[in-house]
């Protein structure tokens, strides 16, 4: 496995020029001017010839003196975006909370059923081919554009990689500690509180994350299940059109710009645990 | 997987330090929340799959799901599957883009993770930019594709500086190239995570083995080929089952940059799905379809499982360590 140091380089290099620039030229795009979007034939802007914020002042305001008169945004992404972080965080705290009790229930106690492969289960199908009745059951239960309708479907479908994430950290904890306090005779909410979870803070916090970047990052249910209200960021993002204009490129980049920048900082705080996460647990790194 | 259902699933590490009944009361009082919303979300929903499937209900009717009984029709949905060409040439479709593009991802993802093997100076940097596609949305990977891909756009242009002349294709409008666009977009955003898989594989490889093949005179290819492939067999069939499984769940992508387009070149089974139930609201035959897609995986997923999990434990305890 010996590869010439300099070789070794170079070709990492080109791999993080190919990972980068997509990312590059969307955050490169979010700067430029209407005028810049589209270029003729020949010649390629790689940077914004003359950098400006209409595109952001666009999203924000619902209209810039940039742009053709005609395009003004009925609402604008201030909602989603807040509908995103409202959404994702009320289902990580369901998945994370209830994930990590049932983990550790499963992992300490006496327990009957196959829990970890039912929850598993719920991963393996296409959504597109189950959704069907969930969207029949929401609108029956008046859940159709409600934050918290998405919030249950959201921590529920995440609810897997809690419990399994939960599961596989709660296995490397040794378990020495609540036993010597359970002989000793202390009480289990007691042994729980004050053993159990600190040693899973850490652990908890990783899990959250994950399941956070999981839920922010969902496209399909949240095109299913809001019609406007609580329409989430990349569903906003994608109906952005101009009936005029056509693609409003810059606009839609801004926007993007703006919702993998979360996504990209947790994903980067977490990496250490991004394999376990990943594969349910089957591996640690 | 690995450690847990190795256990028998019922006795917990402190059961035998609590106490059976003890023990059992708080397995049911933590697990009742998921347990819940479990059934929440597989009873009602199964109830409704299978009794809408035997009608031809339809939200156009205007009647809820509940009187779907009206338009009753027995197996109708489910022999409709059987002749429906439009799905068996969209599936072929997925499962030809879903191979080549997992291909791909194992093929650069095993390169690099053997890159990364031996520890150099900004090695941690290099791999935190490297895994950076995988944590971009989806949805926005998709429009960032269909930027980079339009006829006047950089991918074009970089071409036609390396072929010296103007090079203008219309990449989504093109049935071959709309799917070769698509395949690139996929390979970018997954390719890090088979990386960062199959790299925590080989990490695990010891390294003496290694050094004694080398004083043997081995070369890097037989170090590769003869020692750490065989070793991370298991963490490569994880990596590949993970992303065929989530491969034929592709959606994202494929509906931003081409909506399934031109024709239905690209429209893959979630796409085609989503057009029965937005395009035409046919909810009784996607219901029996959707019904159809969970048994044949289900029965799929087990027999992988059967296959696969004498030789997976051995190489699991490998990597745990």
């Amino acid at each position: 496995m010996k590869f010439s140091s300099v070789g070794r380089h170079i070709v990492i290099w080109i791999a993080i020029v190919v990972a980068l620039f997509p990312i590059a030229w969307m955050t490169s795009m979010a700067f430029k001017p209407p005028l810049e979007w589209t270029s003729a034939a020949g010649t390629v802007s790689w940077l914004p010839k003359e950098p400006t914020l209409a595109n952001f002042e666009y999203i924000f305001t619902g209209k810039s003196s940039a742009y053709p008169s005609s395009t003004l945004m009925e609402r604008t992404a201030l909602w989603p975006i807040l509908s995103s972080l409202l959404i994702s965080t009320v289902a990580t705290l369901i998945a994370t909370i209830v994930g990590a009790l049932a983990a550790y229930g499963y992992s300490r106690h006496r327990f009957g059923t196959n829990l970890p492969f039912a929850l598993l289960q719920l991963r393996l199908f296409p959504p597109l081919a189950v959704m069907i009745p969930v969207m029949i059951m929401w609108a029956y239960l008046d859940l159709i554009d409600t934050w918290w309708g998405m919030a249950l479907i959201y921590g529920i479908g995440t609810l897997p990689f809690g419990f399994w994430l939960m599961l596989t950290f709660l296995e490397d904890v040794p378990v020495e500690l609540e036993e010597a306090a359970m002989i000793e005779g202390a009480d289990p909410a007691r042994i729980f509180y004050r053993i159990t979870l600190p040693l899973l803070k850490p652990a908890i916090a990783t899990t959250a994350l994950f399941v956070f970047i999981l839920n922010w990052s969902d496209y399909i249910m949240a095109l299913l299940l809001t019609r406007k209200a609580w329409v989430t960021l990349p569903v906003f993002m994608n109906d952005l059109n101009s009936a005029q204009t056509g693609q409003l490129y810059g606009a839609k980049a801004a926007l993007g710009l703006i919702a993998i920048v979360p996504p990209l900082i947790l994903g980067i705080l977490i990496q250490k645990h991004l394999v376990r996460g990943l594969t349910f647990g089957a591996l640690k790194q | 997987m690995s450690a847990p259902s190795s256990r028998t699933a019922s006795a917990g590490k402190l059961t035998e330090a609590m106490g059976d009944a003890q023990s059992r009361r708080i397995g049911r009082l933590t697990t009742w929340p998921a347990q819940a919303l479990l059934l929440f979300i597989v009873l009602f929903p199964t109830i409704v799959t299978v009794y809408v499937s035997l009608t031809a209900w339809t939200p156009l009717d205007g009647k809820p799901w509940t009187q779907a009984y009206k338009t009753f029709w027995w197996f109708e949905n489910y022999w409709e599957i059987l002749s429906d060409r439009k799905l068996f040439a969209a599936l072929g479709r997925t499962l030809l883009i879903v191979i080549i593009a997992v291909g791909f991802q194992v093929l650069f993802g095993l390169g690099l993770a053997l890159l990364f093997v031996n520890n150099f100076r900004a090695r941690p940097l290099y791999y935190t930019l490297i895994l950076m596609p995988m944590m971009v949305v989806p949805a926005v990977a998709g429009y960032m594709f269909l930027m980079l891909f339009q006829s006047t756009g950089p991918i074009n242009q970089i071409i036609s500086v390396i072929l010296g002349h103007s090079f203008e294709v219309v990449w989504l409008a093109n049935e071959t190239l709309a799917i070769v666009a698509v395949i690139v977009g996929e390979v970018w955003q997954w390719t890090p995570m088979v990386f960062l898989i199959l790299l925590a594989g080989l990490m695990s490889v010891p390294e003496d083995q290694i050094k004694a093949a080398r004083l043997l005179g081995a070369n890097w290819a037989q170090i590769i080929w003869r020692i750490s492939l065989p070793r991370i067999k298991g963490v490569l069939a994880i990596a590949i089952g993970i992303r065929l499984i989530e491969g034929l769940k592709l959606f994202d992508i494929m509906y931003i940059m081409t909506k399934g387009g031109p024709g239905v070149a690209t429209e893959t089974l979630s796409l085609y799905i989503y057009k029965r139930t937005y395009g035409d609201l046919e909810w009784a035959y996607v219901s029996a379809l959707g019904l159809v897609i969970v048994i044949t995986m289900s029965l799929l997923g087990l027999a992988l499982v059967a296959l696969m999990r004498p030789s997976r434990r051995v190489q699991l305890v490998h990597v745990a360590k």
